[in-house]
């Protein structure tokens, strides 16, 4: 007999809710909020793009107001895919004109929307938003913040290839510009809470001020840093950020810091190659073991994100505790 | 004229090394007498039993935004604020719209402030033209127009060699220059503190090395020209070593201040993108602070002031990096005092007050900040035990409401002051006498 998807789900999330209304960063996600989120999006998984009645006659709205491919295509399909209704504003929104974040926010609230998915150029924003509007905010990149649904979607693939239900005893070594990177500054705060070792590589200028209380080791050679390393993390070097100045050229980078065949060999033998996406081949990643080399893992990212955004719209677009969130209009 | 006569309160008058019960006898705007029990008739005597009586607070650094920002602060509504917190006389900053590189601007605030009659203010007038730091400001008209100093506060003379020939003018005019310390192309678009929160919050940050350089460019040029210099607002351990350092090879013609915040508050107060924390110098970390406290304590600091910086709501209801910088401060700094060096024990009473009085004058060169007779009648009466809940929207004259200090508790507030020689404030309300 054909096991019914929504029944499965329902079964699987077992009348549990998350600890937060709003996802603006790791720090307000607790182990039973993973424990719950990971299950899920297993199960999301694995019924593909089937689509669940979960969330109808609820409404989303993607405020990118930063370019986005993979981030935004997978909220707005995951939302789909739940029976939401979904509009896209962002560069061509009204802010252009001068209205400010907060206005836009609270004039996409009164459409009430279960869930507003923010993406901006500032650190903050979506924390920001959240104390003014009742609809729950999913942060989808704040500057050089953080970048919450990446790492858990990173975590997933990585508990998933090791097998495990945390990663005591596994190194992620992260190679690159964790400066302007709010991907690493939600893989660094989730991977401490998950217990791996983490080891960072790359020059001086992409360091930020006391990033080692993180808990992590910083490494210029990255050779040293790759030696017997279970997850191989590459970020890439993001000019629109900024970080054009702080390395003399893109071919010396590489040089220094690409992730090559030989470098990735230096790694432990079941060792994975991920990457947040854009790759820039040849410069972050060699071309070669983008898609080809089986440690990479960079698709199945891809298709851990869509679960993993799934997974939260359910979570938050349809509580089954009556908690309301607190928000203060201005 | 009126006179008042202030009994039995514990009158702290460091200039006069007075620090207990004495009555003050105030006639024709002057101090008439000082001394315990004063038998003299008076039109009103005010009871001070229980209360501190200082020389009213001088501020030397005040954004009161008239002309061209009236919906952020005006003269007389930044007048009030002060009065509220017990100061008497401010320095006004010269970044106003038009801003006050001219006497016309500079003549304009003097006569508004004396029609507002509220406290004395003394206008600065900018270094550079549009204090854009290209072209020197008329320096010898803007003083004659009544600029008590030169400063292009807010931003920093970029150009060592623009700033170089301006203290060799205030030095020509004899006037005294005011720097805000900052090496722009070190900042880099920093909007706080560069450190450990700042790396949390994904922030750009500010090195201290920032302050740091151009407190020792700025000390090296006033040096190299003779200048008197006065460096607004620092911040960090570095500027405080400087400093210090300065003044140990017997230079006089330096002086520093501290703006209270950067004592009281370190930059975790950015958490959750606090926009009221943002702000020029930026909240330092804990280490500064205590570098801070020993330059205080070791006088390499001079004086206190707020750097009180109204601005509208929506300016700060903004991302951290988009929000303005500056907090509101006046009504705030002799609690903020009071509560973070007096109370736990860094500086007695009389040197805290002795940094908001004779201290700014004596760098003002001004016949204020002390009870001696004779004096102007600029007068501060404390309830110093008296504590309350900062709250910058219900109970604030500044129009600003972006105050980092809103929901602290502080210790210490004004009851009443008179300013020369007249009562203008009395607990809570502003009396036009």
């Amino acid at each position: 007999m054909a096991i019914d998807p929504e029944k499965d789900l329902i079964e699987t999330r077992a009348g549990r809710d998350t600890s937060f209304f709003d996802l603006v960063s790791i720090d307000s996600v607790t182990p039973q909020d993973m424990e719950l989120i990971f299950a899920l999006a297993r199960k999301f998984r694995s019924y593909g793009t089937h689509k669940f009645s979960f969330n109808k006659g609820c409404s989303l709205v993607n405020a990118f107001f930063e370019s986005s491919t993979r981030t935004m295509a997978s909220f707005d399909l995951s939302a789909k895919q739940l029976s939401m209704d979904t509009s896209n504003v962002g560069s061509n929104s009204s802010t252009t004109k001068g209205e400010s974040y907060l206005d836009t926010a609270e004039t996409l609230d009164s459409y009430n929307l279960k869930i507003l998915v923010v993406r901006a150029r500032e650190a903050g924003v979506p924390e920001f938003l959240a104390r003014h509007v009742q609809t729950s905010v999913i942060n989808a990149g704040d500057g050089w913040h953080e970048h919450p649904t990446q790492a858990l979607l990173d975590a997933l693939t990585m508990l998933d290839h090791f097998k495990g239900a945390d990663l005591k005893g596994r190194t992620v070594t992260i190679v690159g510009d964790i400066l302007h990177s709010r991907v690493f500054g939600s893989l660094s705060r989730i991977l401490k809470k998950l217990g791996a070792t983490i080891r960072v590589a790359g020059p001086e200028t992409f360091f930020p001020a006391h990033v080692e209380n993180f808990g992590l080791t910083l490494h210029h050679k990255v050779d040293e840093a790759l030696e017997g390393a279970h997850v191989v993390y590459a970020l890439r070097v993001q000019e629109e950020r900024g970080a054009g100045g702080f390395i003399p050229t893109a071919r010396e980078y590489s040089k220094m810091y690409g992730i090559s065949k030989r470098r990735l060999d230096l790694a432990a033998k079941d060792a994975i190659l991920m990457h947040p996406g854009p790759v820039r081949r040849d410069i972050d990643v060699h071309s070669a073991l983008v898609s080809v080399d089986e440690r990479a893992h960079i698709l199945q990212q891809v298709e851990n994100g869509m679960a993993i955004r799934k997974t939260l719209l359910w979570l938050l677009g349809n509580r089954t505790d009556s908690s309301i969130k607190e928000f203060k209009r201005k | 004229m009126t006179s008042i006569l202030i009994k039995n309160g514990h009158v702290v008058d460091p200039a006069n090394h007075v620090d207990g019960i004495q009555d003050i006898l105030v006639e024709n705007g002057k101090i008439a007498k000082v001394g315990t029990s004063l038998t003299t008739q008076a039109d009103e005597v005010i009871d001070a039993t229980g209360l501190t009586v200082t020389p009213g607070l001088i501020d030397l650094q005040v954004h009161m935004r008239e002309p061209g920002r009236e919906d952020r602060e005006t003269i007389e509504t930044a007048s009030k604020a002060a009065l509220a917190g017990g100061i008497t006389a401010v320095v006004s900053m010269p970044n106003t719209s038009p801003v006050a590189d001219n006497q016309a601007v500079i003549e304009f605030i003097l006569k508004r402030a004396h029609d507002v009659g509220l406290i004395t203010v003394y206008p600065s007038g900018a270094i550079s033209k549009g204090q854009k730091g290209h072209v020197l400001t008329e320096i010898n008209e803007v003083k004659n127009a009544g600029a008590i100093a030169i400063t292009d506060d807010g931003v920093d003379v970029q150009d060592e060699n623009l700033l170089r020939r301006a203290f060799q003018y205030a030095k020509t005019c004899d006037i005294l220059v005011m720097s805000h310390c900052e090496v722009e192309k070190l900042t880099n678009g920093g909007v706080m503190h560069e450190g450990w929160v700042s790396t949390q919050l994904g922030l750009p940050g500010v090195p201290a090395e920032v302050e740091d350089l151009a407190v020792h460019k700025n000390i090296m040029l006033a040096n190299m020209c003779g200048a008197r210099l006065h460096l607004l607002h620092n911040s960090t351990k570095g500027a405080t070593e400087a400093i210090r350092e300065a003044k140990r090879k017997g230079h006089t013609n330096i002086t520093a201040e501290v703006s209270v915040q950067h004592f009281a508050l370190t930059d975790e107060e950015c958490f959750h993108y606090n926009t009221n924390a943002k702000m020029y110098p930026p909240l330092r970390s804990q280490a500064h602070i205590e570098a801070i406290i020993e330059g205080i304590k070791d006088d390499t600091y001079d004086a206190f002031t707020t750097d009180h910086a109204p601005h509208i709501e929506p300016d700060k209801l903004e991302t951290f990096q988009n929000a303005a910088f500056g907090s509101t401060g006046l009504e705030t700094s002799f609690a903020v005092m009071n509560t973070y060096l007096v109370k736990p024990g860094h500086i007695s009473f009389s040197k805290g007050i002795s940094k908001m009085t004779v201290e700014p004058a004596r760098i003002l060169r001004v016949n204020k900040g002390t009870l001696s007779v004779g004096a102007d009648a600029d007068i501060a009466i404390f309830d110093t035990r008296q504590e309350w809940i900062v709250d910058a929207y219900k109970n604030s004259f500044s129009k600003g409401k972006n105050c980092i200090f809103d929901g602290k508790k502080l210790t210490g507030k004004a009851v009443m002051v008179i300013r020369g020689g007249r009562l203008k404030y009395q607990n809570g309300e502003i009396l036009h006498t």
